[in-house]
């Protein structure tokens, strides 16, 4: 099973299409609605601080309809999800939950995922982490490798194949 | 002895030997017992991003099989703590995804019954261990010991799920601190972002933001920065070089988890807490006053 066919949509898959236009309409109804523009999330933004994300712009393109718009910009993979919109809106709107559903959509979407999470999530496939054990280096410079620590073996999925083909599942049913 | 399914999730059992090997030298210590489960995967939180059905059900997988051991989970990596307990706010209160994750994990002979207590390092030591016991534990006071905590994102927010910690103000790891003899100080860059999560796809700016917290940091004058998260501690101290690199500043700051420095004080052995796999300057760390 390749990244593609976890993450790509091909144009026949009607279902899936309908199941994002559900998605979105759900986001724009019952999440934007109550936002007030007041910019608190923006004014804790982490990732405001250093590029150029507003949530409270997210929500209110989401308002509009601008979802394309959102889909294609890279602004939406710039949110570090620390979460703080979340807490602090006093609307309970969630822009971090909004940005995960766009980057979900983006992926759905066949649009290119970026930086390595192509990588974590064949990882996953192949052994249950996002990461095998690494060689990691001390202070010293000298390799360290777990079984050189005297700790317990990996914990990961043991019947490989029921777990792979479930995840394969998710990826029809993604949304 | 109280007992707890033992989750480690990916990145602490795959690279941050550090906290694994510091949890296990001093749960013992404080009368818990951990239990290895094999068959564990990721947490899922970090395919969020990606597809967040999966996020949910990884970690509706991984809560089903500690159920089934019949204890509460022990789950010391933040970012694996906060996709556990979501996910079992979303089963709890929303039957359709519930069924439709049970129909899933039935192929996997699993199943999601009941919610379980899921615990952090955090609230381990602080409200199940007690100060107390950890006062009475301490063989190396760390006194003068100026210590800047930093308890990572996912491990405060969002409160509306239910986090171990205030969402605003949080001071357990200050009180876990004062408890060993150190000197935890409150500073105005306490609850900033690492920038872990963008380390995935803007690496420069992930290190930025570690780099701007360090500087903040040392300028201070602390004598330590403790942390509780794998994800977290790989910026701080596996990446400081390149942080400081990368916001042109000489970083020296000792970095150290939460567990390292408790172990520490209980007089345990520099490696046995996995010290020498620190990147950070861990050996600046002085023993009762300077
Ligand atoms: S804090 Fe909430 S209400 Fe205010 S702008 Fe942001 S999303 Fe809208
Ligand atoms: S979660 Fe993302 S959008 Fe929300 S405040 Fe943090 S960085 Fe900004």
């Amino acid at each position: 099973m390749s990244i593609i066919d976890l993450t790509s949509m091909g144009e026949p898959q009607k279902d899936i299409k309908n199941q994002i236009n559900n998605r979105l309409k759900k986001l724009q109804d019952e999440v934007s609605e109550f936002c007030y523009q007041c910019a608190k999330c923006t004014s804790g933004c982490e990732a405001h601080k250093l590029l150029e994300l507003e949530p409270h712009k997210i929500v209110a393109l989401l308002k509009r309809g601008l979802i394309d718009e959102m889909l294609n910009s890279d602004v939406i993979w710039t949110c570090m999800s620390c979460f703080k919109c979340r807490e602090r809106c006093p609307q309970k709107v969630a822009p971090v939950e909004i940005l995960f559903a766009l980057k979900n959509i983006a992926v759905a979407s066949g649009k290119p995922i970026p930086g390595k999470y192509s990588a974590m999530l064949q990882s996953i496939l192949s052994n249950g982490l996002i990461q095998d054990v690494q060689t990691i280096s001390d202070r010293n410079n000298q390799a360290i490798k777990r079984d050189k620590l005297n700790l317990p073996d990996l914990s990961k999925p043991v019947d490989t194949n029921k777990f792979q083909l479930v995840l394969s599942k998710l990826a029809i049913e993604k949304i | 002895m109280k007992k707890y399914v033992f989750y480690p999730g990916c990145v602490m059992p795959t690279e941050q030997y550090a906290y694994e090997l510091s949890i296990r030298e001093i749960m013992p210590i404080l009368d818990i017992e951990l239990i290895d489960v094999k068959d564990f995967s990721c947490c899922g939180e970090p395919m969020k991003s990606v597809n967040q059905l999966m996020t949910i059900y990884l970690s509706a997988r991984n809560i089903s099989i500690a159920e089934k051991e019949g204890y509460d989970i022990f789950v010391p990596c933040p970012m694996c703590h906060l996709s556990l307990s979501e996910c079992q706010n979303i089963l709890e209160n929303n039957h359709e995804i519930n069924k439709k994750i049970n129909e899933m994990l039935s192929s996997e002979n699993l199943c999601y019954n009941k919610p379980i207590n899921i615990v952090n390092t955090v609230d381990l030591i602080h409200d199940i261990v007690g100060l107390d016991k950890i006062k009475k534990l301490v063989k190396n006071p760390l006194n003068k010991l100026k210590a800047a905590t930093h308890y990572g994102c996912h491990l405060i927010r969002p409160s509306e799920i239910g986090r171990p910690v205030d969402s605003e103000n949080p001071q357990k790891m200050e009180n876990i601190i004062k408890a060993i003899g150190a000197e935890p100080h409150d500073y105005s860059e306490k609850l900033d972002c690492c920038g872990a999560m963008i380390n995935t796809n803007l690496p420069e700016s992930a290190l930025t933001k570690t780099g701007q917290k360090l500087v903040a940091v040392q300028n201070y004058g602390f004598d330590v920065f403790v942390d509780v998260c794998p994800w977290c501690h790989r910026m701080f101290d596996s990446k400081q070089k390149k942080a400081g690199e990368t916001v042109a500043a000489k970083l020296d700051m000792p970095v150290v988890y939460l567990t390292q420095l408790l172990g520490l004080s209980f007089g345990i052995d520099r490696n046995k807490l996995g010290l020498n796999l620190n990147l950070s300057p861990v050996d600046k760390i002085k023993f009762g006053g300077k």
